[in-house]
């Protein structure tokens, strides 16, 4: 059999086309394989009801990186961005509501209702994660520095020459951020969310509304160590403290659409509904994919946009990793604690805090942050390390429909909830048995804020951790491919040494959520892992062709 | 007005007299000024009931630094260290994990619980004692300031990336993950047996408020591993006498090498003149002239209350401000008219000449931690229990015994009350859970002494009680302790040094930041 592909990229999630837009664009023989029927993998839009279409999965895009947005010229193939008047909404119980703009000036003029010392200190507070965000930020669009040490006139030497002048240059940028900024670069990453909030601002709704970033669909509470790198890495892709409300018109489903239409433009064949078995080596080198239809496919690359447990355990035999690698990816976390409602809303509720009918569609055009202190965002994490739901969940909830009038019938609305606590394993029950009180408790939390919430309900759904795995492919339901605590970041994601998008085999890479910067939808994990297999190509081609010289298919041990 | 001294160190703890002692040796006219009548500060040991000698409140040595033993010629002053025998932790189920010192009876009681875990075992110590010899050389290092330009920064900082570098794939790995990661999910990826993994997590908790499975808590449990390496000087265990033993064994040596000592002379305020510090002023408010200062308290004490703010940076004032210390345990110490008799193992066996752990399972530990999050003290806490006389008959009249209690957690700030009317029922809780495995403790207390976090800010001035000078978590040590900018234990004030367990490498009785500082005071100062 001829090899007809270059590349062949497993899944069509965001970041998957991105790696194939960029590939194909450089003239590589690209294709893409998505298991499901429709491409997007947690970037979807899908019909909870009839005349209802929501964000099934993630709701936001957060933030997708402005200059993959441009190279991909996402613009010409149908993708308009929608602009929420206020970035997070967030109730309190009985007392005023937060509003957070992308503006520091317009969010401090709010929080005088809070505290004046916290109106005074906001602007600076924005000021100096914008600086320090675009300080990092040349680092998420590079992959991370390898580890070992390289030997004289190996091309691993030149590329840990090229890791070490890109740290230093980011080094250099953190150190020019004078030292004050710089330390708290060092100080905050390996700090609890809650302690970062703590040392700028006294309210707690304000202090709730920051955290919640830190700990956005993992396993950690405000006051888990480390939670801090999480909101820094996520503020160096957009400069800002709180998540970004970034939504597509057309639901998520529209910017994976566009997405896979630039790749097509540019000559990447993308195939839904085939659903990659497993991984060809020989040699500890791919040779293609076989599909679970039985059809193979051959293949200079493989790039696996899914994350690194289901790619490396459940697509290669372990045997192929080498020693140990195997063992250490059994030990990469990605068990999901969060869990997506999508409900279906005959009119708009009611939110208590909101005063003016006009003002009310405004405010909740963005993100709504439920979860008023720290201390509420840590009981709802208790319970996760018990193997329970929370009581009360922190709910990150997005009423779409506000600004894009396809998503719903006239009048009507769907409603996104991004849930938390609710734990891939349960200690008591299963989660067929359980979805339904999650609901239950979903509803009840928001309904605090909303009261007539459950009379608009027409219908809803929640997707487990359970259903998130088996529906989306993410191992352990995990929503970001694996947790983003220090020790699965940076250079340590997925794992130490394996932090470049390659894996041990050679010809295998990794371009998912799993990788360097990961997390939300941002397209640097793809965008990063496609200049990686672009840097390789010509060996892996060249390889190809010795092996095609050798008669009879015989092969050596390369 | 009195003769000017080389140097003043303020404070008799061990780190205090650590630095004196070796300013003392390199010829300097050295005065130590300790505020209560026993030298030691946290390293003391008092006979708080007739007969009955307590370490009233650190009760084991931990890591000595085998250099500090060495070259204080300290066995020569008195100090004499012995052994710890293992860790006993009873269970609920009527079960219990004994581990010894005796390697090949761990591993068959270890196999008890799980084949595959006494296996582990093995491995996981050489790993540890891989990562504590990578480690170790830091410990005894001024942390580089990664923010300077300058030259020996730089130098030392290259010089720590290439030892990472040429570990082999496996130990950077490992080392990575134990500065990152929670204790328990680091013993997760080695073992399976709960009551096994929330023994050793714990020694991943104590001194700080965090849980087991707080991020950040695998790296201490390195410090376990340390003493292994050190050789011939054994540097874990009970010193003769009490933890004031050590201090002692410590002035002593000092005052040897002509260093002065005073106690009960508290001090009131450092002076300061045009940005230096020329001298303290005692609170019956005689002033005594130095050189340099080297303050062996922690930042709060040193610069809110003696060096007074409007003398720093503003900068170094906010970064003292915010400094962590959040004292999160108290110590119950107990007279005892005979040995506690547990249920799982009863008699006086050679399980009570250990330390004996209330650590259950995973989830007490936590759940212990999560009622301290929200501002009480665990109903059911962890609890590490010493009884010295069983290895040190000096320590109480015969037939009697002495029993120290390390709780966790007991966080210094209460949401409701205060500590003074919760004293009480914070020792009843400690009493009633050694109870549930020990049925006979609450007929043999003859007298008990409680340790709020309050009181241990109140005697030894240890600020909110915390044990370790501030918290021992990452954005808190090496170069960012006590201060970012200011680890190499100089201060924006010319001439006042840091020479405390609020300097790096932290706390415990490891006596490295009074050597590191002294080294410090001695290159500046010639």
């Amino acid at each position: 059999m001829g090899i007809e592909h270059d590349v062949v990229v497993v899944g069509a999630g965001h970041n998957g086309l991105v790696a194939a837009a960029i590939l194909a664009g450089a003239g590589a023989k690209t294709l893409v394989l998505e298991a499901r029927d429709v491409v997007g993998g947690r970037c979807v839009t899908e019909e909870i009801a009839p005349g209802f279409r929501c964000p099934a999965v993630l709701h936001a895009a957060g933030p997708l990186l402005g200059r993959v947005a441009r190279d991909l010229e996402l613009a010409r193939y149908g993708l308009k961005w929608l602009e929420p008047a206020v970035r997070v909404f967030a109730p309190s119980p009985g007392g005023p509501a937060l509003r957070v703009y992308d503006d520091a000036e317009q969010t401090a003029a709010g929080l005088r209702a809070f505290s004046a010392k916290d109106a005074e200190r906001y602007p600076q507070f924005a000021e100096s994660f914008r600086r320090i965000g675009a300080a990092i930020a040349p680092a998420m669009t590079a992959q991370p520095p390898g580890v070992d040490a390289p030997r004289a006139g190996d091309r691993r030497a030149i590329r840990a020459a090229a890791d070490l002048w890109r740290l230093l240059a980011t080094m250099r940028r953190v150190r020019a951020l004078g030292k004050r900024e710089a330390y708290r670069v060092l100080r905050w990453a390996p700090m609890a969310v809650a302690d970062v909030a703590a040392e700028w601002f006294e309210s707690d709704l304000l202090r709730a509304t920051v955290a919640a970033r830190g700990i956005y669909a993992s396993f950690a509470g405000p006051r888990s160590a480390g939670t801090g790198a999480a909101l820094l890495l996520q503020a160096a892709l957009d400069g800002h403290a709180t998540a970004p409300a970034a939504f597509p018109r057309g639901g998520m489903g529209a910017l994976t659409s566009a997405m896979a239409d630039a790749a097509r433009a540019r000559g990447a064949e993308v195939r839904t509904g085939a659903r990659v078995q497993q991984v060809r080596v020989k040699n500890g080198a791919v040779r293609g994919v076989v599909l679970a239809s039985g059809e193979e496919i051959a293949a200079h690359a493989v790039a696996s946009g899914a994350d690194p447990r289901s790619t490396l355990l459940g697509l290669v035999d372990a045997s192929e990793l080498g020693p140990g690698v195997a063992d250490r990816v059994r030990g990469y976390r990605c068990t999901g604690t969060a869990a997506k409602v999508n409900l279906a809303l005959s009119r708009l509720p009611r939110f208590a805090s909101i005063g003016s009918e006009r003002e009310g569609t405004a405010a909740l055009t963005g993100r709504i942050h439920i979860g008023p202190g720290i201390d509420d965002l840590e009981r709802a994490f208790d319970a996760a390390k018990y193997g329970e739901i929370s009581a009360r969940p922190t709910l990150d909830v997005t009423i779409p429909s506000l600004l894009d009038d396809s998503l719903a019938p006239s009048g009507a609305h769907v409603m996104s909830i991004h849930a938390q606590f609710a734990p891939y394993a349960l200690r008591a029950g299963s989660w067929s048995a359980a979805r339904e009180e999650l609901l239950r408790r979903v509803v009840q939390t928001l309904a605090e804020y909303a009261p007539d919430l459950e009379e608009t309900i027409v219908a809803r759904a929640a997707l487990t951790p359970v259903d998130l795995e088996e529906r989306y492919g993410l191992s352990g339901g995990h929503l970001l491919h694996g947790e983003p605590s220090l020790d699965q970041l940076y250079a340590l994601r997925p794992l130490l040494g394996w932090a470049g998008y390659r894996t041990p085999i050679a010809g295998l890479y990794l371009c998912g959520s799993g990788t360097h910067p990961g997390g939300v939808v941002s397209g640097a994990s793809g965008a990063n892992a496609g200049r990686a297999i672009l840097a390789d190509l010509a060996d892996l081609r060249s390889a190809a062709a010795r092996r095609r010289r050798l008669p009879f298919g015989l092969e050596t041990e390369a | 007005m009195s003769a000017v001294y080389d140097v003043v160190v303020i404070g008799g703890g061990h780190n205090g007299l650590t630095a004196a002692a070796y300013l003392g040796r390199a010829g300097r006219r050295v005065l130590v000024l300790e505020r209560r009548h026993v030298l030691g500060g946290a390293a003391v040991t008092e006979e708080v009931f007739p007969g009955f000698l307590f370490s009233v409140f650190s009760y084991v040595v931990s890591l000595l630094r085998p250099e500090i033993i060495r070259e204080l010629d300290l066995p020569r002053h008195g100090l004499e260290i012995l052994p710890l025998d293992g860790t006993f932790t009873p269970m609920p189920n009527g079960d219990y994990l004994w581990r010894m010192n005796d390697h090949a009876r761990t591993r068959r009681e270890i196999a008890r619980h799980s084949r595959l875990d006494a296996e582990a075992y093995d491995e996981y110590g050489k790993a540890m004692v891989d990562m504590a010899r990578f480690v170790k050389p830091i410990l005894g290092m001024t942390p580089p300031d990664p923010m300077s330009p300058s030259l020996a920064s730089l130098r030392d900082l290259w010089s720590l990336a290439q030892r990472f570098r040429r570990l082999p794939t496996g130990d950077k790995v490992n080392q990575a993950k134990l500065m990152t990661m929670s204790a328990v999910d680091l013993l997760d990826t080695w073992f399976e047996t709960d009551v096994l993994k929330a023994t050793m997590s714990a020694s991943g908790i104590i001194g700080t408020f965090l849980g087991v499975r707080s991020p950040g808590t695998a790296y201490v449990l390195l410090h376990h591993y340390m003493g292994e390496i050190d050789g011939a000087f054994r540097s874990w265990g009970l010193p003769r006498g009490g933890t004031g033993a050590i201090s002692e064994a410590i002035a002593g040596a000092a005052r040897a090498a002509g260093v002065e000592i005073r106690t009960a002379s508290p001090v009131a305020r450092i002076s300061v003149r045009g940005g230096r510090a020329t001298g303290v002023v005692l609170e019956d408010g005689e002033e005594i002239r130095a050189r340099a200062i080297a303050s062996s308290l922690d930042p709060r004490q040193t610069f809110t209350k003696m060096v007074g703010h409007e003398h720093l940076p503003p900068d170094f004032a906010e970064d003292i401000e915010r400094y962590k210390f959040r004292g999160s345990s108290g110590k119950v110490n107990l007279a005892l008219d005979a040995l506690p008799d547990f249920t799982c193992l009863p008699g006086a066996g050679p399980h009570l000449r250990g330390a004996v752990s209330i650590s259950p399972s995973v989830d007490y530990m936590e759940r212990a931690y999560d009622e301290a999050k929200y501002g009480r003290f665990s109903r059911r806490p962890y609890i590490d229990v010493v009884i010295p006389s069983l290895t040190d008959p000096s320590v109480a009249p015969p037939g009697k015994h002495v029993m120290s209690c390390f709780v966790q957690y007991a966080p210094y700030r209460l949401k409701e009350g205060t500590w003074d009317d919760q004293r009480e029922a914070f020792a009843d809780a400690v009493v009633d859970t050694l109870a549930e495995y020990a049925p006979n403790l609450r007929d043999i207390v003859l007298y008990r002494q409680v340790l709020t976090p309050l009181d241990i800010e109140r005697t030894i001035g240890l600020s909110e009680g915390n044990i370790f000078q501030g918290e021992l978590t990452l954005e808190q040590l090496f170069f960012l302790r006590p201060a970012p900018g200011w680890a190499r234990y100089r201060t924006p004030i010319d001439g006042l040094y840091v020479c405390g367990s609020a300097a790096h490498p932290g706390g415990g009785i490891m006596g490295a930041p009074g050597r590191n500082a002294a080294a410090r005071i001695l290159r500046e100062n010639r």
